[in-house]
């Protein structure tokens, strides 16, 4: 199967090369636009492993749908169009053969021009809301060899489907609503706006001490400051039929959507209940594209007055649902905040429809500096490994004298998380070896501009500075940052490595500041060369 | 003697009262001691507004330039709630919030005024009225000697005497005024404040510095976008008055010549609208030394918002151009929405929980901060460029506030020679109101210090009111690190240790509001 995705990641890899989306300039150009849109449904009908902790999650249910929102657009007339279809999926990020051999990405697009020729691998862009209760896409090896049980011990020796048979499934269910996407176009107008939301908050604490901790306790003495900065800026985008009637939104937040991170259910999280407030205000059959911007140190857990929060949930009727932190209640609030941001410039965004917007791509593979791992850095990452191999190993023996513990509910969390902190040390050393021989790591960024707006993607969980140094010295009017359209990793700042927070450590991290600073430089060249 | 008396009722009454007795005693003492500031009577409340707008031609105070205002172009207002619990034995306990349009609350302002309250309404424990300056940069110049102010143009102290005068008349209305209602509190966010500090690959940081250049790294604080609001009520139902909880200083339109109330008026009138025109609105600004409310990256996507909004047109701009104005009309409008939009948003939800009985206790405590010194360096430097402007006819008069900036460093630092650590001493007030707490602070606090009261402060909700005082910025270590105006030695009195301190006794104060 490895071979399978290393194939596949090499045909598309060189289909970008021979295949180049280079858009034109020329103002004199026809801009018109297509647009059209599709939903696919990428919710499983057996358990799976649910992705985003270290333990292992089988799903126990559906809390509400996971989805991807396809949205295809095509600009210009006759056989010089410029095609792009970008694709949100609900999931905690976009495998593409980075880490591990699980490549979902080009499975999609080779499923996607398997039905539709004529788009090309480059023309798809792929994103992830990161949403912490959908289906592991990450790995496409033995279940053992990733959390140290296999699958069916982990089912109990009941049913499941394995990540490996969810990607084929879900790329499968992509492509075809994507070519239902494709075939739906219609002439269409589009505007941008910008609003604000308090949707989400910096997660990391720095103490007195100078260290930083993610998801401290800040009513601590030790509390100094919040590490970083946040951004409550929703970039939006409106899509119009030609009757003025609104078909879609793009909605790009700095935000992973991750309140229910926790849950044993499979759910597309507060863009579920974003979309539900939404069709409630639009219609049932507009379509929402969710984006995550830089967020890699943000996170919707309330750092500071969640009582207060609580209190306005409650207040807000949503008690029934629960309130706090990781609460359906929370969702609906974060869900009505965005509606209302949405709603707020409505009015102005119907009144600014650009019928002919410049549309213009260019998608690219930037080397960058992977993050230098010192010895010392595997010495202690070994030392960390060591002692969860023992913990690891303990469990597997008492497992093998009790095998009847596998009956018991969520028997497998403690065993799992040890085999995940195992595995988190080792890759340290291999890290630090990968770099002797490969010092930079091949990432794809995308820059999509429409009109006076620009998209900009990249690969990880990147740290909001950086998305602020893009949005700072971009020359468009505004600037869609866009994480999470790979298979993540955490890229974290000077200053949270400094902190020496979880997502700034070394087993967290394949580029460090420097790779961060020719991520910023090279995206804004890509950018600049669309103007 | 006396203990010895209660060891032997103590005795009795657990040899004789039989167990439901005893818990009966215990639940009843509980409760007292849950109710010991509060009353079966509830909350009086009072309040009043009055014009302080100084007559025309007037000096402006906030800039290092002297400004001269011909035009007000809108009133100035000092804004008062009078709070008034009388307890179960008669005794009265009373706190008078006054906000004031103004840059800064100078010490002999707020005493003027403490005396004149205390001529007009001796009951009144004048050490619980709280003043504050909302920071307009567009008020009259209340800061005696900072300016040099020609004859023709209204003198700061007679200034200070005006609204004296002005805010001792609407006290003594609200006082007159004050009776029972309601009161509720709640959350909302606003997108207001924008941290001012650009930091850059030298780690050097610049307030107001430009984003979109190569060097430039991070913004180097926090940004607080929550909207605090208090609703007050009358025993009819009706919205009396709001103190809105904004951290963000009024300093839009700082660079004008002209009297203006920055985006309080708009949000004052936007609240009028909806609730009658003698809504009274008090403007409380949060922990905000580092902030502002005008953008600092994103401008060009701001102000095309901000047109659409508002003019309903779209702006011509070229990328990268530094033409982005947001020191306008249209951009106190926009910022006046926000914090409008967020208050009704909160008022719809928490008008429902509404509280007549709440514990009520005000505490007020004057401590003494060690004051930031300055180095030999910083002494020469200062004395260097104060003596620069002192010998140059024009700039004498004309900046004539740079050179007390600059000449205040040269005598901190003559007063070090005589008392090694100087210290400076601060009044803190904090204020329980039911689940809620009012902390107030002389400084423009950087919002660091403002959160970590937030993040350990027992109440629901921790209103942090800046400026109750004459101010100088209360800065962070990461800003002294980082340099710059307002975390140089001559905008600080005070330096990060002192921020420390008085951060961890005013989370003191505001335990000691909570049973233990």
């Amino acid at each position: 199967m490895a071979f399978y995705f290393k194939l596949t990641s090499s045909i598309f890899l060189l289909a970008f090369l021979l295949f180049p989306v280079l858009a034109s300039n020329d103002p004199s150009f026809d801009e018109t636009l297509k647009v059209g849109w599709a939903l696919a449904d990428i919710t499983p009908d057996r358990p799976v492993l649910i992705a985003g902790q270290f333990h292992a999650r089988l799903s126990e249910g559906v809390l509400d749908p996971v989805s991807a929102t396809v949205l295809a657009m095509e600009s210009g007339v006759g056989n010089q169009t410029k095609k792009v279809v970008w694709i949100s999926c609900d999931l905690v990020g976009i495998s593409d053969g980075t880490r591990g051999g699980a490549n979902i990405r080009d499975r999609i697009r080779e499923q996607v021009i398997r039905l539709e020729p004529s788009l090309s691998p480059g023309q798809i862009i792929i994103n992830a809301t990161h949403t912490h209760a959908a289906p592991l896409v990450s790995s496409v090896d033995k279940i053992e060899e990733v959390y140290g049980v296999s699958l069916e011990k982990i089912a109990s020796g009941g049913d499941a489907m394995p990540p490996a048979e969810y990607i084929d499934f879900a790329a499968d269910r992509i492509a075809k609503a994507t070519k239902e996407a494709w075939n739906s176009r219609k002439k269409g107008g589009v505007s941008f706006g910008l609003a604000h939301a308090v949707v989400s908050m910096n997660r990391l604490q720095a103490l007195h001490t100078g260290k930083s901790v993610m998801y401290g306790n800040t009513n601590n003495p030790d509390f100094s400051h919040i590490e970083g900065h946040e951004d409550h800026s929703l970039n939006l985008m409106y899509f119009w039929d030609e009757n003025r009637k609104l078909t879609g939104l793009i909605i790009n937040v700095a935000a992973p959507s991750q309140v229910s991170e926790h849950s044993y259910q499979l759910s597309g999280d507060f863009w579920h209940d974003t979309k539900e407030e939404l069709k409630k205000r639009y219609g049932m059959d507009i379509h929402i594209l969710g984006q995550a911007s830089a967020a890699g140190d943000l996170s919707p857990h309330v750092m500071i007055g969640g009582k207060a929060e609580e209190r306005m949930q409650r207040l807000l009727g949503f008690e029934e649902d629960g309130t706090g932190r990781g609460s359906l209640g929370q969702r609906k609030q974060i869900a009505l905040r965005i509606s209302d941001a949405v709603t707020s410039i409505y009015p102005v965004m119907k009144d600014n429809i650009n019928w002919n917007p410049e549309f213009a791509h260019r998608v690219a593979e930037l080397q960058l500096s992977r993050r230098l791992l010192s010895i010392e850095d595997v010495t202690e990452a070994k030392k960390e490994a060591e002692e969860w191999q023992k913990r690891y190993q303990d469990m597997l023996d008492d497992l093998e004298k009790n095998p009847e513990k596998i009956k018991e509910a969520r028997w497998y969390r403690d065993i799992t998380i040890s085999h995940s902190r195992l595995r988190r040390g080792l890759v340290v050393k291999e890290r630090y070896e990968l770099e002797k021989t490969e010092p930079k790591l091949p990432i794809e960024v995308h820059v999509l501009r429409i009109g006076e707006a620009v998209f900009a993607t990249n690969p990880f969980e990147l740290y909001l500075d950086y998305g602020m140094q893009m949005k700072a010295r971009s020359p468009a009017t505004q600037t869609f940052i866009v994480q999470l359209t790979g298979s993540g990793s955490y890229l974290p700042t000077k200053r949270s490595i400094a902190g020496g927070a979880y997502g700034a450590v070394p087993a967290s991290t394949l580029i460090g500041p420097e790779g961060g600073r020719e991520l910023v430089d090279q995206t804004l060249s890509l950018i600049e060369s669309l103007w | 003697m006396i203990g010895t008396e209660i060891r032997k009722i103590k005795s009795w009454l657990i040899e004789n009262l039989i167990p439901w007795q005893f818990l009966l005693l215990v639940l009843f003492g509980a409760y007292q001691n849950q109710l010991s500031a509060t009353t079966s009577q509830g909350l009086r409340i009072g309040t009043a507004s009055i014009d302080i707008t100084p007559p025309l031609p007037a000096a402006v105070d906030g800039q290092m330039r002297l400004r001269v205002a011909t035009i007000a172009e809108t009133a100035l207002l000092a804004n008062v709630v009078v709070l008034e619990l009388k307890d179960d034995f008669g005794k009265l306990d009373v706190s008078v919030l006054i906000s004031c349009d103004l840059v800064t609350i100078p010490y002999e302002l707020r005493d003027k005024i403490r005396e004149s309250v205390a001529f007009s309404i001796p009951e009144l424990d004048t050490r619980k009225i709280i003043i504050n300056a909302t920071h307009t940069h567009t008020g009259g110049v209340i800061r005696d000697g900072w300016y040099a102010i020609p004859d023709t143009v209204t003198q700061a102290v007679d200034y200070q005497n005006l609204v004296s005068r002005q805010v001792t008349r609407a006290v003594a209305v609200a006082w007159k005024k004050r009776d029972f209602g309601s009161i509720s509190w709640g959350m909302g966010h606003a997108k207001v404040a924008y941290i001012r500090r650009a930091v850059y690959k030298d780690g050097s940081a610049k307030m107001y510095g430009k984003t979109n250049q190569d060097d430039f790294r991070k913004m180097e604080g926090y940004e607080d976008q929550s909207i605090f609001s208090l609703f007050f009520w009358d025993q009819a139902g009706k919205l009396i008055a709001t103190c809105i909880n904004v951290s963000s200083p009024a300093q839009i339109v700082e660079s004008r010549s002209t009297i203006h109330a920055d985006y309080w008026d708009p949000v004052r009138q936007g609240l009028q609208k909806k609730f009658g025109s003698d809504l009274v609105v008090l403007g409380w600004i949060g922990a905000a030394g580092d902030q502002t409310p005008r953008p600092m990256y994103d401008q060009f996507a701001e102000l095309r918002m901000v047109e659409l909004r508002q003019n309903n047109s779209s702006p011509e701009f070229e990328s990268g151009s530094e033409s982005v104005n947001f020191r306008s009309d249209s951009y106190l409008d926009e910022v006046g929405d926000r914090i409008v939009n967020a208050v009704m948003q909160t008022y719809d939800t928490v008008s429902k929980d509404q509280y007549r009985e709440v514990v009520f206790d005000h505490a007020v405590e004057e401590i003494d901060l060690p004051m930031r010194l300055v180095t030999e360096e910083e002494y020469h430097n200062s004395k260097k460029l104060r003596d620069e402007d002192l010998n140059d006819n024009y700039r004498a008069i004309e900046f004539s506030r740079r050179i007390a900036f600059y000449d205040e460093v040269v005598k901190r630092f003559e007063n070090q020679q005589k008392i090694q650590q100087p210290m400076y001493p601060v009044e803190i007030h904090a204020l329980r109101i039911g689940d809620v707490v009012i902390c107030t602070n002389p400084f423009e606090m950087f919002t660091d210090f403002g959160i970590q009261i937030k993040a350990r402060s027992r109440a629901l909700q921790t209103f942090i009111i800046q400026l109750v005082g004459p101010g100088t910025y209360l800065a962070t270590k990461e800003a002294l690190a980082g340099g710059h105006y307002s975390a140089i030695v001559e905008s600080n009195r005070v330096g990060p240790e002192g921020g420390q301190i008085l951060v961890d006794h005013t989370i003191s104060m505001i335990s000691a509001l909570w049973p233990k």
